[in-house]
């Protein structure tokens, strides 16, 4: 057999031992096309302003099916220069062309311009969702905030997402300070938990930024979540509410962990680079063609490991899960580098591949206790793309704008077999759908 | 007009939010997953008003409950768990069991939501898949989790949040360039947020069904959720190469670093827009930097070089002023900036005590647990925390009898076939020592007990 081909055949195996047709009617189910779309009865204004956040959760929206107006002024929402080192087309930055799904775009200025909010309020009076990153009280105090507007469209759900929140004195007293990914990761407690070990010198033992907008997408994912909770309750009874979304509490408030472990332990868990505080084996190592990631932190699971990686003689001292735990540092680095001196003679596909052929005997062994150390190759974003697996998928989508080009995104994020979330389009340009919007909404 | 703070702080006022209608109740949900993926999705359910009733193998319980930070166990209890699983109904029966499955369908026939996060084909196997209990309950809506999704040449590989991250690629985002150290997203936040896509896809179904009263079945895989977040695909399409590691810099916008101030706090400061970069030119003292030809517009301030630059000088103005004096500046000239919080400081804030953030819960079984509090706030139908983690089994009889109208023969006739269980004797399975279960009126649901 070919590398090539040898390869191709670790990632496949089970398709083939197996004949693939629940996986095709699978596929079949869960194909989108033609299929209902759940919020085609919802109108969504987007009226946020240098904030992603606010532009996730309206991609969100969209891609569920929901009439989704960007309102911008006539420069364009200064979200459109984020972009990493500069990278745009036609002045277009990547995570805008990346979010621009679905959507209708509108040119009102109401920040500054009084006959504009005149027109936005009327265009409210037919939504269903409002979303706004402008300081806590200043849409209220230019007469368009949720207590007008919920006043005149009772079912109105009106999601602001700001740093501190739209209430408590904290909320006030910050109410002029700006949100950003950055902030929002630090502030809720993400880079803390992230960073090489105390001795590892600087900058490298610094609380470590994510290398992703980990701050704005989850505020994003959290204000379509509540976002859909407060449409359901609408659909029940009529009412609206207002949805008060903070940066400050993404990270902290999606996972918890921070919270408990502060209360209970009264202390802060110091950075522990790439050892992990209740799991171990679970991290990545060096292998000869690049990383492995390995997951084995049952203790059979561990043993298994020991048994693929030849390090069967080093067990008794390692044999349960509180001998590996990392609260003596020294000690897991010690056995972390007892496991990266075997992964590093191996290829990926070669540990991959050691570590399947132990489990298949071990799922059919009476003896081997149902160990199951997982080995997987590491992936970049880039070579993530090519994996037959988010082909068969879809899980990346080529789309194309008159104006941008053609380009690829990720869609197709959860599957559901009547009322999938897709992307139909992508847009960017300002104002495109100004006479839309106009005839569509705003006659009479 | 009144003040809006005023106005805010009585329409989210965290005293009256537990009087306040669920959104989701009536809704009944069927919680076979375990770990965390699948039993946050159903968490944000249960915090919204759903009934959830999470199903575990008697004896053993959920893989996740005595999986606590360095083996610190808190009453008995695995604290995490508390966060993980609170606010559920805990039914501890044997799933491979055909008795068991005869509770299962019984409990089908009116439940709205199943969720599971078996290795895929795991649950059609042992016949409580989608195509079995459809035919049971046309209506349900049954979301199946998994990392690779149940379809696909990878399907039936194992995985966890850290192979998500592996195979999403994100793991390889986070460090330094042109270095081998760069570490997992922290907490598995690789279960957490498919945790959150799965609840907003059962939301998303929920709202479909209220229209049409058509069910459907979802597939989440964690993976696909994770590179939903991720533009670092396009930016390859378009611009070919990577983006690759930043190290503690944002590359979409500069400045955006996490710096060290002159009494080594360490913070995160950002300008968003050209408005935000004068004021904290201004504080610099430094306006002469807005009309240099690098530094017009984010776009030119993002090219690497002048990145370089422009950081270089903010980190040495940062170092020259106090964490505190930066916050002030930071307001007034109105651009980010945030201290680095940790366990510590954001369990002890008291802004987020009053926002409802974190919340000093009082639990009737093990007293009072500071816990997060949800991610949004909702003014009408906020989400709350009902009760903590029970112990294994701890709700059988309330289940049983209340749900499923059984009789106290019929539920000892289970337990004498170890169709039901309870815990053992480890830690994160039993009750805190302290406490009597003998007196428990819902542990012994429908018996008479001495309170």
């Amino acid at each position: 057999m070919s590398p090539k081909a040898q390869k191709e055949e670790i990632y496949t195996r089970h398709a083939s031992s197996h004949p693939s047709e629940l996986g095709k009617s699978l596929a079949d189910m869960m194909n989108p096309e033609g299929k209902a779309e759940v919020l085609d009865d919802v109108l969504v204004l987007d009226v946020s302003s240098g904030n992603f956040a606010g532009i996730i959760a309206a991609s969100l929206f969209a891609e569920f099916g929901a009439e989704v107006i960007k309102i911008e002024p006539p420069e364009g929402d200064p979200a459109r220069l984020m972009t990493p080192f500069g990278a745009n087309v036609k002045g277009v930055g990547i995570p805008f062309m990346f979010e621009a799904r679905n959507k209708r775009y509108l040119t009102l200025d109401i920040k500054n311009n009084d006959s504009d909010r005149k027109i936005f309020r009327k265009l409210a009076q037919k939504a269903a969702v409002v979303i706004e990153t402008f300081p806590a009280g200043d849409m209220d105090s230019w007469g368009i905030g949720y207590r007008q507007l919920g006043r005149e469209n009772t079912g109105l759900v009106y999601i602001a997402i700001t740093p501190y929140g739209q209430y408590t004195d904290k909320a006030r007293q910050f109410a002029r300070m700006p949100d950003s990914d950055i902030t929002s990761q630090a502030g809720s407690g993400l880079p803390a938990e992230m960073g090489d070990v105390p001795d590892a010198g600087e900058p490298y033992n610094w609380p470590l930024r994510a290398g992703m907008w980990a701050g704005w997408y989850i505020s994003g994912v959290s204000a379509t979540l509540a976002g859909i909770v407060a449409l359901i309750h609408r659909q029940n009874t009529g009412q609206g509410q207002l949805v008060d979304v903070a940066g400050m509490d993404a990270y902290a408030s999606m996972v918890g962990i921070p919270v408990s472990i502060g209360y209970t332990w009264q202390k802060a868990r110091p950075r522990i680079g790439v050892l992990d505080f209740i799991l171990y084996p679970y991290g990545h190592w060096k292998c000869k063609d690049g990383y492995v990631a390995i997951a084995a932190p049952r203790d059979h699971d561990f043993r298994a490991l020991l048994k693929v990686l030849g390090l069967w003689e080093i067990e008794d001292d390692w044999r349960y899960s509180s001998d590996r735990i990392p609260d003596i540092l020294e000690q897991a680095t010690h056995l972390h580098k007892l496991i990266e001196k075997e992964t590093i003679k191996y290829t990926a596909d070669e540990l991959v591949r050691m570590a399947l052929n132990y489990s298949k005997k071990s799922a059919r062994s009476k003896w081997r206790g149902g160990g199951v150390p997982i080995v997987m190759k590491l992936m970049t974003p880039e070579t993530a793309m090519e994996s037959k697996q988010w082909q068969i998928r879809k899980t990346f989508q080529e789309v194309e704008d008159k104006d941008l080009g053609k380009y690829i995104i990720s869609s197709n994020f959860v599957k559901m077999s009547a009322s999938p979330p897709r992307v139909k389009w992508v847009s960017c340009e300002i104002g495109k759908d100004n006479d839309y919007v106009r005839n569509k909404y705003l006659q009479e | 007009m009144e003040d809006y703070f005023s106005y805010t702080e009585k329409l989210f006022n965290p005293a009256e939010a537990a009087g306040k209608p669920e959104a989701l109740k009536g809704v009944r949900v069927l919680d076979f997953s375990h770990v965390i993926f699948g039993p946050i999705a159903a968490r944000l359910l249960a915090d919204y008003g759903a009934e959830v009733i999470k199903l575990e193998l008697p004896f053993s319980g959920d893989l996740w409950r005595p999986a606590t930070y360095w083996g610190k166990y808190w009453k008995h209890s695995n604290p995490i768990w508390h966060n993980i699983t609170k606010n559920k109904y805990f039914l501890s029966v044997n799933l491979k069991l055909d008795k068991s499955k005869e509770l299962i369908y019984k409990m089908a026939e009116t439940a709205d939501v199943v969720v599971e996060n078996f290795a895929p084909g795991t649950a059609e196997a042992w016949k409580i898949g989608y195509s079995q209990i459809s035919k049971i309950n046309t209506k349900i809506i049954f979301l199946s989790c998994s990392t690779y999704g149940q379809y696909g040449p990878m399907r039936y590989f194992p995985g966890w949040d850290l192979l998500a991250q592996g195979a999403s690629g994100v793991l390889s985002l986070n460090g330094y360039p042109g270095t081998d150290k760069f570490f997992k997203l922290p907490d598995y936040l690789g279960d957490f947020v498919p945790g959150n896509f799965g609840a907003l896809a059962i939301m998303m179904a929920l709202y479909y069904r209220n229209k049409t009263g058509k069910g459907q079945y979802i597939d989440v895989a964690q993976t696909e959720t994770l590179m939903r977040l991720l533009s670092n695909y396009t930016f390859h399409s378009v611009m070919g190469g990577e983006v690759g590691r930043t190290g503690n810099s944002d590359p979409t916008m500069v400045p955006a670093s996490i710096l060290q101030s002159k009494d080594k706090k360490f913070l995160a400061l950002a300008c968003t827009n050209q408005e935000q970069f004068s004021g904290l030119l201004n504080a610099m003292n430094r306006k002469d930097l807005l009309t240099d030809e690098r530094f017009t517009s984010n776009l030119t301030r993002s090219k690497p070089e002048n990145a370089r630059v422009l950081t270089e000088i903010v980190s040495d103005w940062v170092k020259s002023k106090t964490g505190a004096e930066i916050i002030n500046i930071a307001i007034d000239q109105s651009f980010p900036a945030a201290e680095v919080e940790d366990d510590y400081t954001i369990c002890n804030s008291s802004w987020r005590r009053a926002r409802g953030s974190v919340v000093l819960f009082q639990d009737t079984m093990y007293g009072e647990l500071m816990i997060a509090g949800p991610s949004a706030q909702l003014s009408g139908t906020p989400s709350r925390t009902k009760w903590l983690a029970r112990p294994l089994g701890y709700h059988n009889r309330l289940v049983l009898k209340k749900f499923l109208g059984m009789s106290d023969e019929d539920i000892m006739d289970l337990e004498k076939k170890k169709v039901i269980g309870t815990f053992d004797d480890r830690p994160g399975l039993k009750p805190p020592v302290y406490y009597n279960l003998a007196e428990d009126p819902i542990y012994n649901y429908g018996k008479e007990v001495n309170q």
